[in-house]
């Protein structure tokens, strides 16, 4: 039986050793960590949408260690630590009411970042009520009303236009798609992105689109009927990662051999394994790898995008990068820097000091506080978004696109289709 | 609707038709012979599809010994519940109820303990196909689910007819009193019920495993679609839970390709509503559980 033994000696030199230790750092982490900000993190951590929160919270995880490494944020006379408290709202509006309540009244966070979503109209009021700053992924959850609540990294779903509109330049021989989306807030206003962007590119969208139930287990049916009038292109709008890997393997295993375009394709690797290298090239979305050389480039704000990646594969393994992996932490950036400006941690004087000239420092460039038209609102910071390209297995950024110069050319397709689908801030209920 | 779309979707039937079957016929057998709705039979499902991503896919054995280790696994988890709790709420069928719901919560947590809460990626075991009128597509993937239901119903339908154990099942499903006076041990067939209905849940997962990449949660639309076709059939019908689960697939994929499938989930509601109105102990079912 092994037994663990320690002498008198080791004990000695081991706790002399500690002290020493605890002695030298004890000036940097009394100076470093005199002050703690807590900011919420209120995402669905478990679920079908887990995909778009869990990840997030990591890559957070990442960039607080390197903020209270460097000593942590100095804001006004005080230097604080972050500390981040996460909330699962199981992508559940009033599980997210009650998380925005135990943030904001136990936990005494300075800003929420939520997915948003139905969750949002759960978390709303509580929001409202106690005006905190709140940030979403999906800026339709913006209205004239959601003063306190921003879409500082994401304009999801207008950046899809990009992809499209790059497809339509580097493939012209393509001329008709069909789509299919998830019956739900994330859905539609996806799909009437889409087909904005296809009219203006002027491909063909065939049939009406797919609005599945979410509840879908079974993808046969629903691509035997897309692959039945016979497309160019196959267009998965924004499903969860969950759909968006049977419905690929639905086409590939159905003989699809045509193009593919979606606006995530999380975990990526899993579905070259699951269909083929020669299946997958060529399939288009919007979300890069973060080892991207492309990202080096002088227009992009995000902080260290490689090493970010390298530590993010690191701790959590390649496979578990997804779109959202880094988007939490760029809005981070944002709050962060803002803060030190506005001299306070107060969720007002930071929302003002974020929006002060109507520009910002978006992940991938500088860009404009933006949505008055489409959200009633300006409150979407918006800009250049890239174009990725899976290419002999990896995701590849082929290009940068600017959604406002797509928007200066084709808002009435958009606002059309919104129109048509009801996602209009004016038609939400 | 084309010719090829037409058998892509009888392709695509048969096999909704044959893991649903294998799911709802393991659903019934427990509640005919027990009198208990588990309400973890969902979880069995995702548990057999584990299995096959623990062996499997992580540990790269080949997938029909993954298979066969799902089956026997969640069988054993059968045997488990059985003992542990539905043993001790024998005539408190709420608390058997109960206490299925708890321990749907306790495999969940295990999963997610265990695997994370993302989906879990298992690569299909081969990448062979059939095309049928060089139209309609069936994956080997898929035609193992197919064979499996058709191979294991068959047998447990003779097991049920022909064996001594069988007609003990049956016998208890009828009248549970009337056996135990015939020398029949309620344990044993409460025991034999648990395994295989518990077993063809998770043979169901198992298999199932490469087309629907499992998460913990996955258990949650199986068992509605669950209820619905052994309300339809009739309580404790096994041949109800078999010939409805293939035209409750039937009608939910045609209406699914030709329409959308919200509109197919209402129509499968319908259908419920309609038998029970019309029928209300279900197509196959007896006045009384017998």
């Amino acid at each position: 039986m092994t037994k663990f033994q320690i002498n008198r000696r080791d004990f000695l030199s081991t706790t002399a050793a500690a002290t020493v230790m605890a002695g030298v750092s004890m000036p940097k982490l009394a100076f470093a960590a005199d002050k703690v900000v807590k900011i919420g993190f209120l995402a669905p951590l478990t679920g079908a949408v887990a995909a778009w929160g869990k990840p997030g919270l990591d890559g957070c995880k990442i960039w607080a260690d390197w903020v209270n490494a460097d000593g942590g944020i100095k804001i006004g006379d005080d230097v604080y630590k972050v500390e981040f408290v996460a909330y699962d709202d199981e992508y559940d509006p009033s599980n997210a009411r009650t998380g925005a309540v135990k943030l904001i009244k136990e936990d005494d966070v300075k800003f929420i970042m939520m997915l948003g979503g139905d969750p949002w109209p759960g978390a709303a009021p509580v929001a409202e009520k106690e005006n905190m700053l709140v940030s979403t992924l999906l800026p339709s959850d913006l209205s004239p009303e959601t003063k306190m609540l921003v879409a500082p990294c994401e304009v999801h779903p207008i950046y899809n236009v990009t992809g499209v509109e790059w497809l339509a330049e580097n493939k012209p021989d393509l001329k008709t798609a069909v789509i299919c989306a998830q019956d739900d807030s994330l859905g539609k206003p996806s799909v009437a992105t889409y087909l904005a962007a296809f009219e203006a590119a002027g491909i063909e969208v065939l049939g009406d689109p797919i609005f599945f139930d979410p509840a879908t287990t079974d993808f046969a049916p629903i691509m035997s009927k897309m692959l039945a009038l016979k497309p160019d292109i196959i267009c998965l709008d924004t499903c969860y990662a969950d759909y968006v890997h049977p419905l690929t393997e639905q086409a590939f295993q159905q003989g699809f051999k045509g193009q593919m375009i979606s606006c995530t394709a999380d975990f990526y690797q899993k579905m070259v394994e699951k269909t083929s290298k020669e299946f997958m090239e060529g399939f288009i979305f919007q979300f890069p790898d973060f080892d991207d050389p492309k990202l080096n480039e002088p227009h992009v704000n995000f902080n260290k995008p490689n090493e970010f990646y390298a530590e993010y594969v690191k701790r959590f393994g390649e496979g578990e990068w997804g779109a959202v992996s880094w988007e939490y932490a760029s809005i981070m950036d944002l709050w962060s820097d803002a803060a030190q400006r506005a001299d306070s941690t107060d969720p007002e004087k930071v929302l003002e000091a974020m929006k002060v000239g109507g520009t910002g420092k978006q992940a991938f460039g500088e860009a404009d506080w933006w949505g008055k038209e489409l959200f009633g609102i300006d409150n979407a910071l918006v800009g250049l978004w890239p174009v990725v390209v899976i290419k002999d297995g990896k995701a590849k950024i082929q290009d940068f696109k600017s959604i406002p110069a797509w928007w200066d050319k084709h808002k009435d397709l958009l606002i059309k289709h919104m129109e048509a689908l009801d996602q209009m801030y004016y038609q939400r209920s | 609707m084309t010719v090829e779309l037409f058998l892509q979707t009888v392709v695509n039937a048969t096999y909704a038709a044959s893991y649903m079957a294998l799911i709802a016929v393991g659903f019934v057998l427990i509640f005919g012979v027990m009198g208990v709705v588990n309400f973890a039979h969902g979880e069995l499902y995702m548990a057999g599809a584990y299995v096959v991503v623990a062996l499997y896919a992580d540990q790269a054995l080949p997938f029909f010994v993954a298979v066969a280790a799902g089956l026997v696994f969640v069988g054993l988890l059968g045997l488990l519940m059985e003992l542990a709790l539905f043993r001790p709420l024998r005539d408190n069928p709420l608390g058997g109820l109960i206490a299925s719901i708890g321990f749907l919560l306790i495999l969940q947590t295990i999963a997610v303990l265990g695997f994370g809460v993302r989906m879990e990626n298992v690569p299909p075991s081969t990448q062979d196909k059939i095309v049928f009128l060089d139209g309609a597509v069936l994956t080997y993937q898929r035609l193992y689910v197919i064979l499996a239901a058709v191979g294991l119903l068959t047998a447990l339908w003779l097991f049920l007819r022909k064996s001594k154990f069988g007609w003990a099942l049956r016998a208890c499903a009828q009248d549970r009193e009337a056996a135990v006076l015939q020398g029949m041990s309620i344990n044993q067939t409460a025991r034999l019920a648990m395994f295989i209905g518990a077993a063809l849940a998770g043979v169901a997962g198992a298999l199932t495993a490469p087309l629907v990449s499992p998460t913990p949660f996955m258990g949650h639309s199986v068992i509605v679609t669950a209820f619905i076709i052994i309300i339809v059939g009739g309580l404790g019908s096994l041949e109800g839970a078999v010939l409805v689960a293939i035209l409750y697939a039937f009608v939910h994929t045609f209406v699914t390709t030709l329409y959308d499938g919200t509109l197919a989930n209402i129509v499968g509601l319908l259908l419920m509503l309609a038998v029970l109105i019309v029928k209300p102990t279900g197509l196959f079912g007896a006045k009384e559980r017998a």
